[in-house]
């Protein structure tokens, strides 16, 4: 892993000297590391999504479906049904969840990389939190500013052709788009 | 409204705890230094050579595993997420234990350093659990947006969780040696192998056949016929009474009750042995809502995965933040990669392969971890190869 460090860090440096104010640099070039990371994420399980975007709709409709025969059986208060179909639901949920998990690490994983990275750059620089004796690490940040840049990206992202394309799958088929 | 202020209040404080978790880089960046600079020098079985290129998590010497390795194995357990299940969380543990050798590094300073080789066990549990837990974040968000949350079952759940993720890394972390450690997982393993053992029996499988012949039937019976759930579909969950021996709710109009107890207790062992052996726990959680409280899946699905996620994420923080215990983020990175690959290899394969040979295939493979690591945890040796 340090090789990969070493091989990327003139270059990710390059973001943390833009205005030459130390603090400023740093807040701005963790951001736009988190930016980055928050963009190849989304590219990348918009890409799964495309490829396996039929393995998601029927697991989906299983779940849907069962879900939809337990409701109605405990509508009529028919207990037997009920406890067949939830079971048949507990089968397909689990199916789903998993497969979504297995599919959620194509937007995590750039983030991972940037962490490490940091980890290896500033190991030496800690922050002292306001009113404690607390410091806090590098990592601390890049969090916060991770989630700030999720938040920023998803208002801008169907302004993008690719994302378009998907949010139009994903409203023909009836769903809305929970990523 | 009010319940939904609370979601974003529980879903905070989780977030602010990996926050927080993860600021701890510097604490366990000197707990590792000073273990590793208390470690005999040398390049004899048990010491650390200073000149050796640096290795996992930057110990010079310490295992340094192809990229390829870690991209496959990844594509290994995202192919078993995506077409099997749970068993993906046991196979990753298989990856840091034997596959990129950190099990079997961790041993070798057993008796020049238990310090250090405790700090690498512990590792490799925190590792194990955020492959699961940054994943079951994304899991509970979309749940969160569905509206498919049950408060007081997620409070009950998650205290049980909470309590059981800070106080299982509090006694155990810097305790466990990786000889028990294995054992335990192997013991684990092979409870999961019998019960996909079961779910491939004619026994199991009549099971499976007879719901879904009763969910069939119901569905032919009732389809189009305008079963009048759509007006109680919109009042959703409705929480009526919430004591401390009885919560009840209605759901579609039918009211459903539990003794607070029962996901209390159910929350805390559960998270307790996912914390232990350092998995997801979300295969457990769902049927034992499902099954045990016999709650219906629309409420289980998403409280499940918010209990997964919390209690991922208070047994981290536990592990790095009180006690310190160091992971390798960029490795994990490598592993999230393959993950993804094998998140879309599944769907391709399983569509040829039936799910039943898929379940026999992982009962042969959790019978062979099981047994393999349960008798070199507990007997020193493993009486299957490769282990």
């Amino acid at each position: 892993m340090e090789t990969l460090n070493i091989l990327v860090d003139p270059y990710l440096i390059q973001l943390f000297r833009i205005t030459g104010y130390t603090f400023a640099d740093f807040l701005m070039g963790t951001f736009l590391l988190a930016f980055t990371a928050v963009v190849i994420g989304e590219v990348c399980i918009g890409a799964v999504f495309l490829m396996n975007r039929q393995h998601i709709a029927a697991t989906t409709d299983d779940v849907v479906r069962y879900q939809k025969v337990s409701d109605d059986a405990l509508a009529v208060g028919d207990k037997e049904a009920y406890a067949a179909s939830n079971k048949m639901a507990n089968d397909a949920f689990g199916k789903s969840f998993f497969s979504q998990i297995a599919m959620s690490a194509a937007s995590l994983w750039p983030v991972f990389f940037i962490g490490g990275w940091m980890q290896y750059r500033f190991a030496d620089v800690e922050f002292q939190m306001l009113f404690t004796d607390f410091t806090v690490g590098v990592l601390c940040p890049l969090v916060a500013l991770y989630i700030a840049a999720r938040l920023v990206f998803k208002r801008i992202k169907y302004r993008l052709p690719f994302f378009r394309e998907i949010k139009k799958i994903l409203d023909s088929q009836g769903r809305p788009d929970h990523r | 409204m009010k319940q939904h202020t609370w979601l974003i209040v529980v879903m905070a404080l989780a977030v602010g705890f990996t926050a927080v978790a993860l600021t701890v880089d510097n604490a366990w960046a000197g707990k590792l230094e000073d273990a590793i600079a208390k470690t005999p020098q040398g390049t004899e079985k048990g010491q650390i050579d200073s000149n050796a290129p640096k290795g996992f998590m930057g110990i010079p010497g310490g295992p340094s595993a192809f990229l390829g390795w870690a991209i496959l194995w990844g594509a290994w357990v995202g192919w078993i997420f995506s077409s099997v299940g749970a068993f993906g969380g046991i196979m990753a543990g298989v990856g840091h234990i034997t596959v990129f050798g950190l099990g079997d590094y961790a041993k070798t300073f057993k008796d020049t350093n238990p310090v250090l080789s405790k700090l690498l066990t512990d590792s490799i549990r925190t590792s194990n659990q955020y492959l699961v837990a940054l994943s079951a974040l994304i899991s509970s968000t979309t749940y969160y947006r569905m509206g498919r949350l049950v408060l007081p079952l997620g409070v009950c759940l998650a205290a049980g969780g909470i309590t059981a993720g800070l106080l299982i890394p509090y006694l155990t972390a810097g305790k466990i040696n990786l000889s028990a450690y294995v054992g335990y997982f192997g013991i684990t393993v092979l409870v999961i192998g019998c019960f996909l053992f079961y779910e491939t029996t004619p026994r199991g499988q009549a099971g499976k056949k007879a719901a879904k012949e009763a969910a069939a039937a119901f569905e032919k019976e009732h389809m189009g016929k305008g079963v009048a759930t759509t007006n109680h579909a919109a009042d959703g969950v409705q929480v009526k009474q919430w004591g401390a021996s009885k919560v009840s709710f209605t759901f579609y109009g039918v009211e459903f009750s539990f003794n607070p107890i029962i996901p209390l207790v159910g929350g805390f062992v559960i998270n307790a042995i996912s914390s232990f052996i350092g998995v997801g726990g979300g295969f457990l959680y769902v049927p034992f809502l499902t099954s045990i409280a016999g709650l219906p899946m629309y409420i289980v699905a998403g409280t499940s995965a918010l209990a997964v996620f919390v209690g991922m994420i208070s047994s981290i923080y536990g592990y790095m933040f009180i006690k310190g215990v160091p992971v390798d983020l960029a490795f994990i990175g490598v592993e999230l990669i393959g993950i993804a690959i094998g998140s879309v290899l599944g769907p391709m394969t399983s569509k040829k392969i039936p799910d039943i040979w898929l379940k026999r295939l992982f009962v042969v493979c959790a019978i062979y971890v099981g047994v393999g690591y349960t008798t070199k945890g507990f007997l020193g040796y493993s009486i299957f190869p490769g282990m």
